[in-house]
């Protein structure tokens, strides 16, 4: 949806009301872009904090910033850096990363975990949502870093120059970051599996 | 534990139907705008205090120049001998200071 605001007139306008102060351009601004806002939070939200709080906080600091906001790059750029530094941030305060154990795992879990053990076909479509939570899970084991590059890589899909435009980071910084995540996912995996051996 | 079963568990996780949609909480926007509005007013306050106490001191500092340039003045035009240290405050202030640092 903000894909196609990228370059929608209609937004700009509402952008620049919103800097003239126009209520309603600032009301329809926030309107527009808060399913957009949401997703980022849903992705990238700490635990501890609630997710209307955080979208708060993030549209607070877009209307503070709105008036450094050039127009050279994509407004949905803009927010997703606004929006993942504000999430990472709240991460990083909660500090707690818990290690996930076998007996933690649901049974959807448990069975996306032999499905990965037992066979190298592609995971079943009807275990795609326990796999997207033991993912989430073992994401939450990760630094805020090492978490944003592999959602924005693997989970949203996003390219190296894509993910560079949003955190800022050097190309290289990111490929090690992805690389370094996968090798802590692996082993925590490894230590699901092995849980799971021992029964 | 494979790369490819790790790969294999990403793209399950990426390819997992969305959520509904995010629906925004009842007057979210008038919340956002009156916090927004009200930072600005605060962060204003703040810079209008600072140019309150950057007008006092600065009309502090032009009082003080205008006493000093007055006293001056008066000295300069009290003493027809100026060449004589001991009937001008200033040269007796500055003979002190210039002996003080020179000791």
């Amino acid at each position: 949806m903000v894909d196609r605001m990228a370059d929608d007139p209609e937004v700009a306008a509402l952008v620049a009301g919103a800097l003239r102060d126009e209520d309603e351009a600032a009301r329809e601004l926030v309107r527009r872009l808060y399913p957009f806002v949401a997703r980022m939070v849903r992705a990238h939200r700490p635990k501890r904090a609630a997710e209307e709080d955080l979208c708060q906080m993030i549209f607070i600091k877009i209307f503070q910033n709105l008036g450094q906001y050039s127009g050279t790059v994509p407004l949905e750029h803009w927010i997703s850096r606004i929006a993942i530094n504000t999430c990472l941030n709240q991460i990083a305060a909660e500090k707690a990363r818990p290690e996930l154990r076998h007996a933690d795992l649901s049974e959807e879990q448990v069975a996306v975990l032999e499905n990965l053990a037992q066979t190298s076909d592609e995971i079943a479509p009807d275990q795609r949502l326990a796999s997207r939570d033991l993912v989430s899970r073992l994401l939450d084991t990760l630094k805020p870093s090492e978490r944003l590059v592999i959602d924005l890589q693997y989970l949203q899909g996003k390219t190296v120059d894509e993910i560079r435009a949003i955190t800022g980071w050097s190309a290289a910084l990111v490929k090690v970051r992805a690389f370094r995540a996968r090798q802590k996912l692996k082993a925590q995996l490894m230590r699901l599996e092995e849980g799971h051996a021992r029964g | 534990m494979r790369e490819a079963d790790l790969q294999r568990l990403l793209r399950a996780a990426a390819e997992a139907p969305d959520g509904p949609p995010a629906e925004m909480p009842f007057a979210f926007e008038t919340r956002v705008l009156a916090n927004w509005r009200a930072r600005r007013l605060g962060e204003g306050a703040e810079l209008w205090k600072f140019a309150r106490i950057f007008r006092r001191v600065a009309l502090s500092a032009v009082v003080v120049t205008v006493c000093a340039g007055s006293a001056a003045w008066w000295q300069f035009q009290a003493d027809d001998d100026l060449d004589s240290p001991t009937a001008n405050a200033y040269a007796i202030a500055d003979t002190v200071i210039d002996a003080g640092t020179w000791q």
